[in-house]
């Protein structure tokens, strides 16, 4: 440090005109009990009034509350009222103290800029690493979620064949001896009819038991395709092999025929296909009293028509939509089904990507017109037992909340209603229900900073947030506040009622 | 006439929300612009209370670190209280707030301590599990606060005016 008592009086002066000019220093010298006693300097522009103001000095002793103003003090970097930035230096002189205030404004602005860059980049690096967590935690999520998805489809699918070869072996072994039979014994012999009547039975059961494996595949499991070259030729045998003798045995006739205008192979699934072609003609034979049925097999322009047509009884209008459904059994007169086949069909022809056309008229007979291009595509049962426990519902919407309440009460359950989140939370807390029902937006918090805050208190409780919005970002959040479950609305009473009862039974 | 005045000082890493809060209650304003605070902004507020006096609280709103300097320890001096600030959405920010209140203590053995967990507004990205506060609030008073929408804020320095002058 330089000793200014040896400087050159000139640059003494100098040197102390330019340390007063840029710090702008100002002095206020007070007796202790604050009393302003002298001002030098140039006090506005520091924003302090000249005058020294009761509210200037109240803010400069606010500087020292809690502090021996006995001793010298420095503080540096202070905030003015004016936006200006000091550093405050208390000097302790006898029966008085000093305040020395000198600008710090450009010092400051440098630290400022400097220390702003280093804590946005702090920040930004915060969120980028929060970001790739995020894309990380999917990715991971998704692959755990695909290896569950193939463990299951693995399980399914073993089950799957395990049951169609339980089925199917049998059912090749009864229709092989059946064969052997029928060449022993001619048409109109003894026991004939008696044959016809168990193939009759076997077809019936061999389609059922496709139709069954069909639909215990389920929607997403059966749209898997596996095509291989067909042999449509062989599937015409086989069809006609099947059904003319249980036609013949009714006094109808039996057409069978293939066209081919396209040399290449056609490539589809072939079970599927098998299983759409059975489940047609079978039903044409059913349904068939009198006169032919009909199937034709067109292979033209990578596409494959099937068309069965029968002179049967016929489907009234208003039951043609019906017989699509599953378990239909009574939608066609005289039906002695499961009632599968016909939604099988068509389940398996949207599969496919192909189009199904009906055209029928009761009394004149039926006609299914499929298109199939070439291929290069549960639930349990209802619990009725009465519910115990106390749920507490925040909603403030009124004609919601009486629904709610009227549905929890008819399951059993000792129903109270809260408008508002805060109130909620303190009921809550003061008195835990079994089960909270949280309505997401309320009006004095939103459901999931009430739930969060419940949480945090250390509830623990089931509880279930309820949302008209459908996204899954607020779905997560609801789940990340600390909600169990999250159902949307228009409100799904069953849904609701299933989840209110499997959350009652985690928490019991 | 005012109970007090106490000196409490606001204290949390950078970019907690402390300017915002004190702006939120001195002053009933807040700016989503981020402007990193350089030393020391002093506030005062008088805080009414029904049927008593009020009580004046001195904010210090102190530059956010994660640990005390020596100029962050000259500014403590004189606390009566320490109102700790994390944000909700980086979880190392409570990490911070709690190792300043550690170091804070050597100085100020009995200052009240009171916990803003800020940032509530953001609840859908926050990295808090509500576990971890449940824990802390066997040791210190922590509240929920958004200086962007004034919630918590009144309470939490409520509790810190009750603990002051009972």
């Amino acid at each position: 440090m330089i000793d200014d008592a040896a400087l050159p009086p000139l640059v003494r002066e100098r040197l102390r005109a330019l340390l007063l000019e840029r710090s702008h220093a100002l002095v206020l010298s007070f007796a202790p009990d604050w009393t302003l006693r002298e001002v030098y300097g140039d006090a506005a522009f520091h924003g302090i009034d000249a005058g020294a103001s009761a509210a200037g000095i109240t803010a400069l002793q606010d500087l020292f509350v809690g502090i021996d103003i006995g001793d010298d003090q420095e503080i540096p970097f202070v905030e003015l009222a004016n936006g200006r930035s000091v550093h405050v230096h208390l000097l302790a002189d006898g029966d008085c103290f000093h305040l020395l205030l000198l600008d710090a404004d450009e010092a400051r602005a440098t630290q400022r800029s400097q220390q702003q860059l280093a804590n946005e980049a702090v920040l930004a690096g915060h969120a980028k690493s929060k970001a790739i967590d995020a894309l990380r935690n999917i990715r991971s999520e998704l692959e755990r979620q695909r290896a569950r998805l193939e463990e299951a489809n693995a399980l399914k699918n073993a089950l799957i064949a395990t049951m169609s070869h339980e089925f199917r072996t049998p059912l090749t072994s009864a229709f092989g001896h059946l064969r052997l039979l029928e060449a022993q014994v001619p048409a109109g012999g003894e026991g004939h009819d008696a044959l016809q009547a168990v193939r009759r039975s076997l077809t019936y059961l061999f389609a059922l038991a496709e139709n069954l494996l069909e639909y215990g595949r389920g929607e997403a499991g059966g749209g898997l395709l596996n095509p291989v070259d067909v042999d449509l030729d062989a599937l015409l045998a086989d069809c006609e092999a099947m059904f003319r003798p249980l036609a013949a045995a009714k006094g109808l006739l039996f057409r069978a025929r293939l066209q081919r205008s396209d040399a290449a192979s056609p490539r589809f699934d072939e079970v599927k296909l098998r299983q759409i072609v059975i489940n047609l003609v079978s039903n044409a034979v059913r349904y068939t009293q009198a006169g032919e049925v009909a199937l034709a097999l067109r292979w033209a322009d990578a596409h494959l028509r099937v068309e069965v047509a029968d002179t049967g009884i016929g489907i009234a209008p208003e039951f043609q939509a019906r017989i699509f459904q599953p378990f239909n059994a009574g939608a066609q007169s005289g039906s002695r089904g499961a009632g599968l086949g016909l939604s099988i069909v068509r389940r398996l022809v949207e599969q496919m990507r192909g189009t199904l056309a009906l055209q029928s008229e009761p009394g004149v007979g039926t006609r299914f017109e499929l298109d199939l291009p070439c291929a290069a595509a549960s639930s349990a049962p209802l619990d009725t037992t009465p519910l115990q426990g106390r749920v507490l519902v925040v909603e403030d919407d009124g004609d919601v909340a009486y629904l709610l309440e009227a549905a929890f009460e008819a399951l059993g359950l000792d129903v109270q209603v809260v408008g508002e989140a805060v109130a909620a939370i303190d009921h809550a807390l003061a008195a835990p229900p079994h089960l909270l029902v949280f309505d997401m937006n309320l009006p004095d918090l939103s459901g999931c900073e009430a739930v969060y805050r419940l949480r945090a208190q250390g509830y623990r409780g089931a509880t279930l947030m309820l949302s008209a919005n459908a996204s899954s970002d607020a779905r997560d959040a609801a789940l990340r506040a600390g909600a169990d479950r999250y159902l949307t609305k228009p409100i799904d009473f069953a849904r609701l009622e299933a989840t209110a009862r499997e959350l009652l039974a985690q928490a019991s | 006439m005012s109970a007090g005045p106490f000196k409490v000082c606001m204290l949390g890493d950078f970019g907690v929300g402390k300017t915002s809060l004190v702006s939120r209650f001195v002053r009933s304003t807040f700016s989503d612009k981020y402007l990193t605070t350089v030393g020391v902004k002093v506030d005062s507020k008088e805080v009414a209370r029904p049927g008593r006096d009020p009580v004046k609280l001195v904010l210090w709103d102190i530059a956010g670190r994660d640990a005390l300097d020596s100029v962050g320890a000259n500014y403590l001096r004189g606390a009566s209280a320490l109102l700790l600030v994390a944000d909700g959405t980086r979880e190392a920010s409570l990490a911070s707030a709690l190792n300043l209140l550690m170091q804070a203590r050597g100085l100020l053995p009995n200052a009240l301590a009171v916990l803003a967990m800020n940032k509530f507004d953001l609840l859908d990205r926050w990295e808090v599990a509500p576990p971890t506060l449940t824990q802390l609030r066997r040791s210190l008073a922590v509240f929920e606060t958004s200086a962007a929408t004034g919630g918590g804020v009144e309470d939490a320095f409520a509790a810190i005016v009750a603990g002051l002058a009972p």
